[in-house]
């Protein structure tokens, strides 16, 4: 007679033998927008240094004492307007940002990553303070390589 | 947690089975003669599965049930099938989604257990063929992103994304056994191990769960499940 619990320990261990999914440390990753700063007059790239950078909604910051020629920010992934305040010498100016993010399906351990598109119809909104002109140089984000949006000052 | 009760399930069908194999030695030297017929259809077995609903309601499921029935074609061939009905919510790793489909199993188990006179227990082996229909809505999800400054989490505020007309195949191996605790009336115990054939691909998605067979992994194509089973028995030959 055959015996049925055979069966059932190997069926035992290929049940403990199930894998579990880790999303894997260097797969793709939802993006952030990377923002250039030129000088008004020359259009040449020129370094910043602001006294922080945050959402609009939000109190909490995302750079504090930022000095660079370009900043990098996260776009909301479940909205269709990102809103900065930029804070140059105490004087705020806001940026929006109007985007699509479209989401990538990767697998069931790492699930979705956000792409966005940079709306370009839409004029992006400025304060008159300390930032003069917004162009959009490159108006899709699925990499860090490129800067999306120059702020003229 | 679930685990810990496939353990106990093994560990007691496999008691069970020890129990019932060593009648069986016990008593092999008095076995009945039986007369050779190519066909013996007496019976048909339909029931349910008990595990299903008191598992769906503490899982809270919308809906789970499973239908199941044999019919006697030898006197140890059965022809055996399941239908059920699942509607469930699966929170998975990054996505919460709704599961809602349909499944058929059909194929056969063999009996592998001589019976004393007047007894009917059994314990099989069995093959199936199964097919499952389903649809997927996804609930919500969290983007995978290097910055957590905004809120990743994505809910229908921002999109509904729906999947139907969703389909996946497998076959299974089955084990288990049948004891006739009443007359007329078994309680089952089975465990199946199962091997997806295909399951459709939906656009920026992925089948994860298939109504009747379960969680389908990322690099893996076996599955397993189980049924505590209650069936009733409708004697289509009087017993002599």
């Amino acid at each position: 007679m055959i015996r049925g619990h055979h069966f059932l320990l190997i069926s035992l261990f290929i049940i403990s033998c199930e894998k579990d999914d880790i999303c894997i440390e260097g797969s793709e990753n939802t993006n952030r927008i990377t923002i250039g700063f030129l000088d008004n007059e020359t259009k040449n790239p020129t370094g910043i240094t602001l006294i922080n950078v945050k959402s609009i909604e939000s109190d909490s910051i995302i750079h504090e004492e930022f000095s660079g020629g370009s900043i990098k920010l996260p776009l909301k992934v479940n909205s269709n307007k990102t809103q900065f305040l930029f804070n140059n010498k105490e004087t705020l100016d806001t940026l929006t940002i109007y985007h699509q993010s479209i989401h990538q399906y990767l697998n069931r351990s790492c699930g979705y990553i956000s792409n966005f598109l940079i709306n370009n119809q839409t004029e992006i909104i400025k304060s008159t303070g300390w930032i003069r002109e917004i162009t959009v140089e490159k108006d899709s984000i699925f990499n860090e390589e490129k800067t999306n949006i120059f702020i003229h000052y | 947690m679930k685990k810990k009760q496939i353990y106990l399930f093994i560990i007691s069908i496999w008691l069970s089975t020890n129990m019932l194999v060593s009648q069986t030695e016990l008593n092999s030297s008095d076995s009945l003669v039986k007369k050779d017929k190519l066909l013996t259809i007496n019976k048909l077995r339909l029931g349910i599965d008990l595990f299903k609903p008191i598992k769906s309601s503490s899982e809270g499921d919308n809906l789970n049930y499973e239908f199941i029935g044999d019919l006697q074609v030898t006197e140890n061939l059965y022809l055996a099938g399941e239908y059920g009905l699942i509607d469930r919510r699966i929170e998975d790793e990054n996505i919460n989604f709704n599961s809602s489909g349909r499944f058929l199993r059909i194929g056969f188990n063999y009996n592998m257990f001589k019976n004393w006179v007047g007894m009917d227990n059994s314990i099989y082996l069995g093959l199936r063929y199964a097919t499952s229909d389903f649809s997927n809505k996804i609930i919500d999800y969290t983007v995978r992103n290097q910055d957590s400054y905004f809120s990743n989490l994505v809910d229908s505020e921002y999109q509904t994304i729906e999947y139907s007309d969703l389909s996946g195949n497998w076959i299974e191996i089955v084990a288990g056994l049948k004891v006739e605790t009443f007359n007329n009336v078994y309680l089952g115990l089975s465990l199946r191990l199962n091997k997806l054939l295909s399951h459709s691909k939906p656009d920026n998605f992925d089948t994860l769960f298939i109504p009747g067979f379960n969680k389908v992994t990322d690099d893996n194509t076996f599955g397993s499940g189980f049924n505590y089973t209650l069936t009733y028995s409708i004697p289509l030959r009087k017993k002599k």
